[in-house]
């Protein structure tokens, strides 16, 4: 018997991907790197962050809590400056890439058939799983590196009352980018696992759901506060961040994040595909 | 060492059976048609031999290399068209094209892709997603070519396509069998599987009712006989008891069109007593015999019209 034709990485189908995906990673770092200038920029003096408390009192509490108003309310520096890494809506955009690229590649190429073009190439199924995952994960931390690269940029442009400890924005955003990389790995898992793209998206978005919920309720309902150790968000704490590098926590993510693409491999890896 | 080989292949989704116990092989240079009808387990076979469905039992083997679900077996050397070809909208058809060929086994693929698009009259500057159903199937087509490969697995390769373009891609077909591709065609269109294949196998229910050359299949099948009588108003009606295994196709005056399995004695000497004009017996068409094979019993025995039941389903 000859031997098998060795099958090769497949780097286009990772650089036709790349390219793909692109523009909406652009959109969204864009948008996170404005948003760390923004919140700079408000925050940078006093009189500015009153201003802008007095203008958001004018809005219904809604709006104002969804533009981060409340959280300016309490703060030093730093403090505030952090608000640019939790806020809602850059929560949602890394949310959006993470549960949005793997979704988009894998379920979204079988749900247009032409995952059974990829398949019928010199392509190993696991090979594209891994070129899923990679875009994933290096787009994330890519993001994150951005909303670093953000607020170091506002530093230089703007002066502040009180010094800001870059090395602490750092660790806030490799954090970050592990609680959204592991999202992501969950997101990669359920798009390994459904045949449609909603569906995958549905489950991920509901597992996100489910351990916001659970970190509100264990955050505002003391006799709960023991169910904070089974929320993703409860590894992602600046009081930790502020004393170095939560090893801990980081473990507990990057094991989220490794049992999930593992447990996504081995499922996309025996799926039938494409049917 | 057989290009294509396919062993008691099983593959079954929950309760329902895709292909039961599948078992034939393709030859170098063979052209092999693979006939059934919607839901017979034709693209289940194919794609278990592409390594996209993991068999429930069985094996196939493509270029003497065991299949590996998931594993792109031996893909740099086989042209895949599946049967409902999709590809992404934006691109254009050659870009499109350049891509899958560049994932591996491109070799010469550009320039053939070239060459192919010309004869198939096709403009690989335009979007894919703006093309009529049958250009999409043209692109289709030059993915499946344009590497040159080993071995082809055509599911409905004419498919939307117009009867000169049809004409195109069978010879596209007969001329990488003449250079030693083999060739697995499966396809609805009977007369182009008698017309450019030298064997043919019949799914019937996901099993493999037959399994054999072209010609013999159509052997297999009832032989017709037509007789025109010398008196034009002569209509004698049919001893269905003397004549068993004999099917009345049209009687009218001074007509008679008969189909029969076996030997043709029994006809004849019932037909002698009256004033023959002339005999014609007409071919029976691959069709006529491919139909056969679903008015099966429920037994897997093959049921004359006339309610007899001989032996069928060989493999």
């Amino acid at each position: 018997m000859s031997r098998a034709t060795r099958v090769p990485f497949p780097w286009p189908l990772l650089r036709s991907w790349f390219l793909r995906t692109l523009p909406v990673w652009f959109l969204i770092a864009l948008a996170i790197f404005l948003m760390q200038i923004a919140v700079c920029g408000i925050i940078h003096d006093n009189q500015s962050v009153k201003a802008f408390l007095n203008v958001l009192d004018m809005f219904p509490s809604v709006v104002k809590i969804a533009l981060g108003g409340n959280m300016l309310q309490v703060g030093n520096t730093p403090g505030l400056i952090a608000i640019g890494y939790q806020h809602p809506f850059i929560l949602f955009l890394l949310m959006l890439f993470a549960v949005g690229v793997p979704t988009g590649l894998l379920t979204g190429e079988v749900q247009k058939g032409t995952m059974e073009l990829i398949l019928s190439r010199p392509v190993k199924k696991l090979h594209i799983y891994l070129c899923a995952g990679f875009l994933t994960i290096a787009g994330m931390f890519a993001l994150v590196f951005v909303m670093f690269l953000g607020t170091v940029t506002a530093v230089h442009i703007y002066e502040f009352n009180d010094p800001v400890p870059l090395d602490l924005f750092f660790r806030l955003a490799m954090n970050g980018g592990l609680l959204a990389s592991a999202v992501g790995a969950v997101a990669l898992l359920a798009a390994a696992y459904f045949k449609g793209r909603n569906m995958a998206v549905g489950v991920t978005a509901g597992f996100l759901m489910i351990n916001y919920f659970i970190s509100v309720i264990s955050q505002l309902w003391p006799r709960m506060a023991f169910l904070n150790r089974v929320t993703l968000f409860n590894y992602l704490s600046a009081p930790k961040l502020w004393r170095g590098w939560p090893l801990s926590d980081f473990a507990v993510l990057a094991a989220v994040l490794l049992v999930s693409a593992v447990a996504g491999a081995i499922v996309w890896q025996r799926r039938d595909l494409p049917l | 060492m057989k290009p294509l080989e396919i062993t008691s292949l099983t593959k079954r989704y929950g309760s329902t059976v895709g292909v039961e116990d599948v078992t034939f092989a393709i030859e170098p240079g063979e052209i092999f048609g693979y006939l059934g009808p919607n839901g017979s387990g034709k693209t289940t076979t194919i794609r278990c031999a592409m390594g996209l469905l993991r068999p429930t039992r069985g094996q196939v083997h493509v270029l003497g290399q065991r299949v590996r679900t998931g594993g792109a077996t031996e893909h740099a050397r086989i042209g895949y068209l599946p049967g409902d070809v999709r590809f992404w909208k934006w691109p254009r058809g050659r870009r499109t094209l350049s891509l899958l060929a560049s994932l591996g086994g491109q070799g010469r693929a550009k320039k053939r892709r070239e060459e192919l698009a010309e004869r198939l009259d096709l403009d690989l500057n335009r979007r894919v997603g703006d093309l009529s159903k049958g250009n999409r199937q043209k692109v289709g087509v030059l993915y499946a070519f344009q590497h040159e490969p080993d071995v082809l697995i055509l599911d409905e390769p004419t498919s939307g396509l117009d009867p000169l373009l049809r004409q195109i891609v069978l010879d596209l077909i007969r001329e990488a069998a003449e250079a030693g591709a083999s060739v697995l065609l499966s396809s609805h269109d009977l007369s182009e599987v008698a017309a450019i294949c030298g064997r043919a196998g019949i799914l019937r229910e996901g099993r493999l009712v037959e399994l054999a050359p072209i010609s013999q299949i159509v052997q297999q099948g009832r032989r017709r006989l037509r007789i025109w009588f010398a008196d034009s108003t002569l209509a004698p009606p049919m001893p269905a008891e003397q004549l068993p295994g004999v099917k009345l196709i049209q009687r009218r005056p001074g007509l008679i069109d008969l189909a029969y399995h076996g030997s043709a004695d029994a006809v004849l000497k019932w037909v002698a007593q009256f004033p023959v004009d002339r005999v014609v017996t007409p071919q029976t068409s691959l069709e006529e015999a491919f139909m056969q094979y679903y008015r099966l019993g429920d037994d897997g025995d093959r049921v004359d019209c006339d309610g007899v039941k001989s032996e069928g389903c060989r493999l």
